[in-house]
């Protein structure tokens, strides 16, 4: 699999949300550059080049990590910190997705770098709005360095 | 006389010789005449030496007379002096004289007046007796009533000892009493801590279910809207509309038991600028009722601005809602002082509800109202309880079915530490 044109990586360990944010970026446009992982250690292998990911093409890296906050063994906000501590990395704008807007970890995410910070809403027209949204601010409104 | 004794003498001389006889007895004659004269001589040189100390002492006393005389006369000035003081003193006395009878004219008239201040104070020392005859029975009825006070006194004071004993038994009471509130106070605040926990981890948890059912029902409506028929579809519009009310509950749940473990930050709120603010976020559409707001001079009150923000938004939209099937919409807001709090008033003149059931009014998903009539989960009224009690203020509300409702609020007032 060719993994050197992703421009969004999708962390989520949740199979329904990954479904439903998934088929929300298809259906706004964002579709062939998608990868989605399972959870937070395999969001680190594929940054950092290891595993099914050892032979990714070294600096494509993705425009925007959307990235869930609660996930088994390597959460949200550990992924969050590797990240944006990482000289290489820490330009790419990360969106932390979560279930609700009570974490005891906002303030956190958004002190480690985070660029935002979104209540997946229950709703799923109001849901794909927001994915939709996210989509066309991090990818095509806001200037990247590259 | 010594002259004429000479003549004689030369007479007697010439007669001598005629008288030679006569001689001899004259001349026994002259010697005793000499003697005699001898006698007188000395006497007359005793005259003259008498003479002489009688002139001298009649000089003497006459410079006496003169000096008596100059004295006399300096007597005379003094007693002509003192003649013209005694006629001036005589004057003076007639005149005191005439004061004298002016005074003794005046005491007459003192001594008639005190003739009738006499017989008041005759009149008044028999009242003085009357009444100090009435005074000894009154006292007489004092010295009983000491007496009995005496007696009350002593039972007063074993009464007191008594109630002491029950004081303090109340006071150790009391202390028991305070110690248990303190023991549930501090176990109804870890059971609180939990059941926030509990209802924040049951909001958030389910949440994700929800959100998928909400999201594939919609999926199957998009996009096999084709395998179903007309009911099919309009159940599974249910499934996404109760899915999605679901959600709102969750939400509201959450912001509820967020709102427990919220810092309240205290500061000076105007709320005149706070209200109009709500006001001017209200949105309507075109054909809406839009409402009449009547909003009255605002005292500033102590509180967490945005929390506060959200009480004034809750019970506005309230009103609002709750009118929406009158003609009109008119929401008064109001306020007034009372002791340290300041008392806000939201009145509306909506549907109002039954004063029977207004113990259900603030609580959570509790509603007066069906869904169908008005819409809404039935937190509202909650949160702004709770933000109200977590400034130490209270909420209440008058209404009557058909005429409207009245909410109140109280906050601090300024300078009022809670």
């Amino acid at each position: 699999m060719n993994y050197d044109n992703v421009e969004i990586l999708f962390v989520e360990d949740s199979a329904d949300d990954a479904a439903l944010t998934i088929r929300a970026l298809i259906k706004s446009g964002f579709t062939n550059k998608l990868h989605h992982v399972m959870d937070g250690a395999e969001a680190l292998d594929f940054m950092y080049y290891r595993g099914a990911y050892a032979d990714r093409k070294k600096q494509a890296n993705p425009k925007l990590i959307l990235l869930d906050l609660k996930m088994p063994k390597v959460s949200g906000i550990q992924v969050l910190e590797k990240i944006k501590s990482d000289p290489e990395f820490s330009s790419i704008p990360v969106v932390m997705l979560t279930s609700s807007n009570e974490g005891p970890d906002i303030d956190k995410c958004y002190a480690l770098g985070a660029n935002s910070y979104i209540v997946k809403p229950v709703d799923s027209d109001n849901f794909f709005k927001t994915i939709k949204e996210i989509g066309l601010y991090w990818l095509i409104l806001s200037q990247h360095s590259d | 006389m010594k002259n004429n004794d000479s003549d004689e003498l030369i007479i007697a001389n010439k007669e001598l010789a005629f008288q030679n006889s006569e001689k001899v007895k004259r001349e026994a004659e002259l010697i005793i005449a000499n003697k005699e004269l001898d006698y007188q001589n000395s006497e007359k040189k005793d005259r003259a030496a008498e003479l002489i100390i009688a002139n001298k002492e009649l000089d003497f006393q006459n410079s006496e007379k003169e000096h008596r005389a100059a004295e006399l006369i300096i007597a005379n000035k003094e007693l002509l002096f003192q003649n013209e003081e005694k006629e001036r003193r005589a004057a003076e006395l007639i005149i005191a004289n005439k004061e004298l009878i002016f005074q003794n004219e005046e005491k007459e008239q003192r001594a008639a007046e005190l003739i009738i201040a006499n017989k008041e104070l005759i009149f008044q020392n028999e009242e003085k007796e009357r009444r100090a005859a009435e005074l000894i029975i009154a006292n007489k009825e004092l010295a009983f009533q000491n007496k009995e006070k005496e007696k009350r006194a002593k039972e007063l004071i074993n009464a007191n000892k008594g109630l002491k004993k029950a004081e303090d038994d109340i006071r150790k009471l009391n202390d028991e009493l305070e110690q248990k509130v303190i023991e549930r106070t501090s176990q109804l605040e870890s059971v609180n801590k939990e059941l926030e926990s509990f209802s924040y981890s049951v909001s958030h948890d389910l949440r994700a279910p929800i959100r998928a059912i909400n999201g594939y029902t919609r999926i199957i409506l998009e996009d096999y809207v084709d395998k179903f028929d007309t009911d099919g579809v309009k159940i599974l519009n249910a499934i996404i509309n109760n899915s999605k009310k679901m959600g709102e509950l969750i939400d509201d749940l959450l912001a509820f038991s967020k709102l427990g473990r919220k810092q309240v930050s205290l500061s000076e709120i105007n709320m005149l600028d706070l209200v109009y603010s709500v006001r001017d976020e209200f949105l309507f559409e075109e054909g809406e009722n839009i409402p009449e707001f009547e909003i009255g001079a605002l005292l500033p009150a102590m509180g967490d601005q945005s929390l506060i923000k959200q009480v004034w938004i809750n019970l506005i939209s309230n009103g609002i809602k709750y009118s929406k099937y009158k003609e009109k919409t008119t929401i008064e807001i109001d306020s007034h002082q009372a002791g340290g709090f300041v008392v806000y008033k939201v009145k509306d003149e909506g549907a109002g509800f039954d004063m029977e059931y207004y113990d259900k009014l603030f609580g959570v998903f509790q509603r007066l109202h069906s869904q169908s009539e008005f819409e809404g989960t039935g937190i509202g009224l909650a949160i702004v309880q709770k933000i109200i009690q977590r400034h130490n203020g209270t909420v209440w509300a008058t209404s009557k079915l058909n005429e409207g409702t009245s909410f109140y609020f109280s906050l601090p007032s300024l300078n009022v530490k809670i």
